[in-house]
């Protein structure tokens, strides 16, 4: 009876502990990784090729999602701003989501997925091949050959690659406004310049950093924490893009707390 | 393949490089290289945030920079870029209000001679615009449910006061409105046709007023003909000697006057004596007696006797039917 009524309690200690312990692994993996940077030599010459790896090649899929949530801003904005509304408000919604929000917002989850699951999986399965050790054994530093030049490059190219999703998004939106809505040009342009700011684009600037920071090191964490062998690769991936996920929707409303 | 790779990750960077920048400055209106600033100050700017748009005469000319309160608390100073070539009115003035009911605001700068309304605030600063904010939407909407609360409290209290019997109140005032109306109707169409008759009196009076005074004027015409003919003089002169004649008739007349009363009481001191002369005859045995005894001779004698004083009266009283003068 006492077994059943201390069990609830047992299960919220054994949660709280394993969190704090992965917090404390995560601290200290990127602790290290950030001291790791000193060794220029070990991550440079593989940064250009992550930047193409983790940007580059997630460009296609970004704009692919940045145009059609453009073109469904611009179709569900007309479709709300009825009666007394001037329809430049379209254009008005239409920048201001697209920087603030969905951009960034729909950019990192999108890349978690991509990014994060494929950093995830194939560092899982050097952690479970054993190639991770073997790094180790020839006196590479893991962190500085497989984290750093990883995290770099989501830091780096995430940006971009949202400004791209942005400007996509918006254009997107407009051309969706004057085929499909029979709005001009001038109205549409009107709406996006009424209520725009300069320091929403660095807002967004700030929120895609530290994206790609939580992408690429979530599955950098998850993956050289990958045991019992493929199975183990698969849940790594999955928790990898889970966390990316939750991470990126609470700092989102912590950035929008904090910058806005 | 390195080469391949690098030129991909340097085109995406800066595409998202260009992307970030010139969007936003195309967004926020274009290059602002050798903008003129202007300041303005007011008590409020209401809901203006920088970047708001700055207008002279419906055109957009520039941006609001910078909004923040003074040290001392009693203005906001309003700090604008606007197009270098914009001749700003000597007079000019910033009026701080809402772009359209959706919220968005704007300065606009005007000149406050055409557009004096609002209290611009005077800013004891050169280049300083007097500025001044005109009341948020939000703040009109507060007055307005300020004035329906009144305008509610009006209304109930009216209700209580307008009860059956005050609206039966104001019919039988409404209807002796009516009947006071219908008087006065009538008796303004009475004076009306008086005014008419008085006006006709009037106008009859005033033509005999003109014809008098062409008469008048004839006279005098004909007065100044004989003064100037100097016939004056002759008149003047016939007059006195008129007079003078008139005079000395009166004179012979009044002698004559004294002689008649002098014959006048002769004639009563002989009446008295044939009164008594009568009064013997009267008696019986008298030779008149006899004659006085036949009727028709005793007739004829009285009747000659009565005309005789009736004469004898007239005389008294009007001499001059039986003396005639003449003067001339």
């Amino acid at each position: 009876m006492a077994e059943l009524l201390l069990r609830p309690f047992a299960a919220i200690g054994n949660l709280t502990l394993s969190g704090l312990e992965s917090l404390g692994r995560a601290w200290r993996l990127f602790s290290s990784a950030a001291v790791s940077i000193r060794s220029t030599d070990v991550w440079t010459p593989l940064l250009l090729p992550q930047m193409a790896k983790v940007g580059v090649a997630s460009v296609p899929i970004a704009l692919f999602i940045a145009t059609f949530t453009g073109i469904v801003m611009a179709l569900q904005a007309s479709y709300s701003l009825t009666g007394a509304i001037p329809p430049y408000f379209v254009g008005t919604l239409v920048g201001k989501t697209m920087i603030l929000e969905l951009g960034p917002v729909l950019t990192g989850l999108v890349l978690a997925g991509r990014v994060g699951a494929n950093i995830s999986a194939e560092l899982g399965t050097m952690r479970v091949t054993e190639q991770v050790d073997a790094l180790e054994t020839l006196a590479y530093d893991p962190l500085a050959y497989l984290v750093v030049p990883r995290v770099l490059a989501g830091i780096l190219m995430f940006p971009a690659v949202v400004l791209l999703a942005i400007s996509i998004g918006i254009a997107a939106g407009w051309f969706t406004a004057l085929q499909l809505l029979e709005m001009s040009s001038a109205e549409f342009v009107k709406g996006l310049r009424i209520y725009f700011a300069p320091w929403d684009v660095w807002f967004a600037v700030i929120k895609s950093l530290s994206f790609g920071a939580v992408v690429t090191g979530a599955g950098c964490y998850c993956g050289l924490r990958t045991e019992g062998g493929a199975e183990g690769v698969g849940r790594s991936t999955t928790r990898a893009v889970v966390t990316a996920c939750m991470i990126i929707l609470c700092l989102d409303a912590f950035w929008a707390a904090v910058l806005l | 393949m390195d080469r391949r790779r690098e030129v991909l990750v340097g085109l995406v960077v800066v595409l998202g490089i260009v992307a970030g920048v010139f969007g936003s400055i195309w967004l926020k209106g274009g290059w602002q290289r050798g903008q003129t600033e202007l300041r303005t100050a007011a008590t409020s700017v209401g809901v203006l945030v920088p970047g708001a748009v700055v207008k002279f005469r419906g055109v957009t000319v520039g941006r609001v920079e910078s909004i923040e309160v003074l040290p001392s608390g009693e203005a906001v100073m309003v700090e604008m870029k606007v197009l270098p070539e914009l001749v700003i009115p000597e007079n000019a003035a910033v009026l701080l209000a809402p772009e359209s009911v959706f919220g968005e605001w704007q300065a606009e700068i005007l000149d406050r001679s055409e557009f004096g309304l609002p209290p611009f605030l005077d800013y004891p600063e050169e280049g300083v615009l007097p500025g001044a904010a005109l009341p948020d939407f939000s703040r009109l909407t507060a007055t307005a449910d300020q004035i329906a609360r009144n305008l509610t409290v009006i209304s109930e209290r009216f209700e209580v006061a307008f009860n059956e019997e005050t609206a039966q109140n104001l019919k039988n005032m409404i209807d002796n409105m009516g009947v006071l109306s219908e008087g006065l109707a009538e008796i303004i169409a009475q004076q009306t046709e008086r005014f008419e008759q008085l006006a006709e009196g009037v106008d009859a009076s005033a033509q005999e007023l003109g014809a008098a005074a062409r008469a008048a004027r004839i006279s005098f015409e004909h007065f100044d003909s004989l003064l100037l003919g100097a016939e004056a003089e002759t008149m003047v002169a016939d007059a006195g000697a008129s007079l003078r004649n008139l005079r000395e008739v009166t004179e012979v007349a009044g002698s004559s006057l004294g002689d008649l009363r002098a014959a006048a009481q002769k004639a009563d001191s002989i009446f008295a004596r044939m009164d008594g002369l009568l009064t013997m005859l009267e008696t019986p045995d008298g030779s008149f007696s006899r004659l006085l005894g036949d009727p028709a001779l005793a007739d004829g004698a009285v009747g000659t006797l009565a005309e005789f004083r009736a004469l004898l009266a007239d005389i008294q009283e009007n001499p001059r039917r039986y003396l005639s003068f003449s003067i001339f």
